[in-house]
């Protein structure tokens, strides 16, 4: 395995290179950062590389580690990167939006936000610029709908000036970014309960289009992607901390309970990959998942 | 490459001494993507979500993510505690540490892995050597 890091920093610094991707934060390096920044890689070039830790972690260490949303839940990007290594999926082919429905109800918004989201992740893998600008409206008129702050609307120009310039890797920064200025915004206007709806419906969608896919060209390698019990189990866990009166929406009743019954097949032992059945079982509860959050859910 | 290196090195030095951005346009967390942009050169692409806290010497904190077989990663920390120098490692389901590169230069640190199955991984931060520090923790993948 090489990284080579530290001719990547060399070369970074070198070039000049400010990062565009500064933009996700805001913060862009100064030159007077810049020649600072020089000292402390001249520094770090005479550093020798040092070798992971070897002790294990105990039970206790595990148990105590932080679960946060924005980091510890993938973005359908990775996701797809991965599937990109290991098949080769025709984006332009599984990129088929549907408009989101109108809708008075302010959970299945904020779903349907999320599963925009990963379509927009999925018009990136296509590079399809349109389609990236499509997807970059209907965000933003979600998010008007549900009184986001003037903040997110600006991303909206901006997912769209870089699908002009077919800026493909600053637009999966400029994607998550818009989610999470959309999920900031939700709780600076007391909407907590909406953020997790976003993280579930882009998770979801992200889901579908794997599995879909992993469905119709099976390899184990491909299938060992789907393995994502940790990932089901925090859902799962924070749906059930939603207020009762959201828990009892057939939406949410129904968002549940495919959770629930998705979790013992994607827990495999081992590491072990899904089996051909099991991802089957995976693509047909979340595509029918996807058909409620779009066109609302039937009765339980 | 060599002469590069030095050239380099002596430049830094310099403008080390004679340059310091000013602290308040500086926070963590622009420092750990600082550090972290230095892989977008090699196609890494930045997460936009962080975790920040603060570190105590002694007391280290954990971290759940969840990586993807065959992808490649970089864990980037960063705090402003000069006198902090910090470290970061990269754990499997089981707590087996993951083997990969480390960089370190006081208060940065970085590791990066190739996860070799899907699934949960723990990053575990602390304080090596030196004072409590805030800290923020960007990530990279490719």
């Amino acid at each position: 395995m090489r990284f080579g890091f530290r001719e990547n920093f060399a070369l970074h610094l070198l070039e000049g290179n400010t990062r565009r991707s500064f933009s996700a934060s805001g913060q862009v390096l100064s030159s007077r950062g810049f020649h600072w920044l020089c000292g402390v890689v001249g520094l770090a070039l005479l550093l020798p590389g040092l070798h992971a830790a070897e002790e294990t972690l105990s039970k206790e260490e595990i148990a105590s580690a932080v679960i946060t949303q924005d980091v510890t839940i993938p973005t359908p990007g990775e996701f797809f990167a991965a599937m990109d290594k290991k098949g080769q999926p025709n984006w332009t082919q599984i990129f088929a939006p549907r408009p989101p429905a109108a809708t008075a109800s302010r959970d299945q918004m904020a779903l349907m936000l999320g599963l925009l989201v990963a379509d927009g992740y999925i018009a990136v893998e296509a590079q399809d610029g349109q389609g990236v600008k499509n997807v970059g409206k209907d965000i933003i008129n979600l998010a008007k709908k549900l009184n986001v702050s003037q903040s997110v609307l600006g991303r909206g120009n901006s997912i769209s000036d870089f699908a002009e310039n077919n800026d493909w890797s600053a637009l999966r920064e400029e994607l998550e970014a818009t989610q999470n200025e959309v999920k900031l915004s939700m709780v600076e206007q007391k909407d907590n309960d909406l953020v997790i709806l976003v993280t579930i419906g882009a998770w979801i969608r992200g889901t579908q289009v794997a599995s879909a896919f992993i469905e119709k060209n099976y390899t184990p390698e491909l299938a060992g992607l789907l393995r994502q019990p940790a990932i089901v189990e925090y859902l799962l866990g924070e749906v059930d901390r939603l207020p009762e009166k959201m828990r009892s929406q057939p939406l949410i009743l129904e968002l549940r309970a495919k959770l629930a019954a998705i979790l013992p097949v994607v827990e495999t032992k081992k590491r072990a990959p899904l089996t051909p059945e099991a991802v089957v079982e995976l693509s047909s509860a979340m595509s029918s998942l996807v058909e409620s959050i779009t066109v609302g859910s039937k009765e339980l | 490459m060599k002469t590069a290196l030095a050239l380099l090195f002596t430049v830094g030095i310099l403008s080390a001494q004679e340059v310091a951005p000013p602290a308040e346009t500086v926070t963590t967390r622009s420092r750990a993507l600082e550090l972290a942009g230095a892989f977008a050169n090699d196609g890494y692409k930045i997460r936009d979500g962080f975790w920040s806290g603060t570190l105590e010497p002694g007391k280290p904190q954990f971290l759940q993510v969840n990586l993807f077989a065959g992808n490649e990663y970089w864990f980037s920390v960063a705090s402003l505690v000069p006198t902090a120098k910090l470290s970061v490692g990269v754990f499997d389901e089981s707590g087996l540490p993951v083997q990969g590169e480390v960089f370190q230069d006081g208060a940065t640190a970085a590791a990066g892995v190739i996860a070799d199955a899907s699934g949960k991984y723990f990053i575990r931060l602390e304080v090596a050597e030196g004072d409590k520090a805030e800290f923020c923790l960007v990530y990279s993948y490719k």
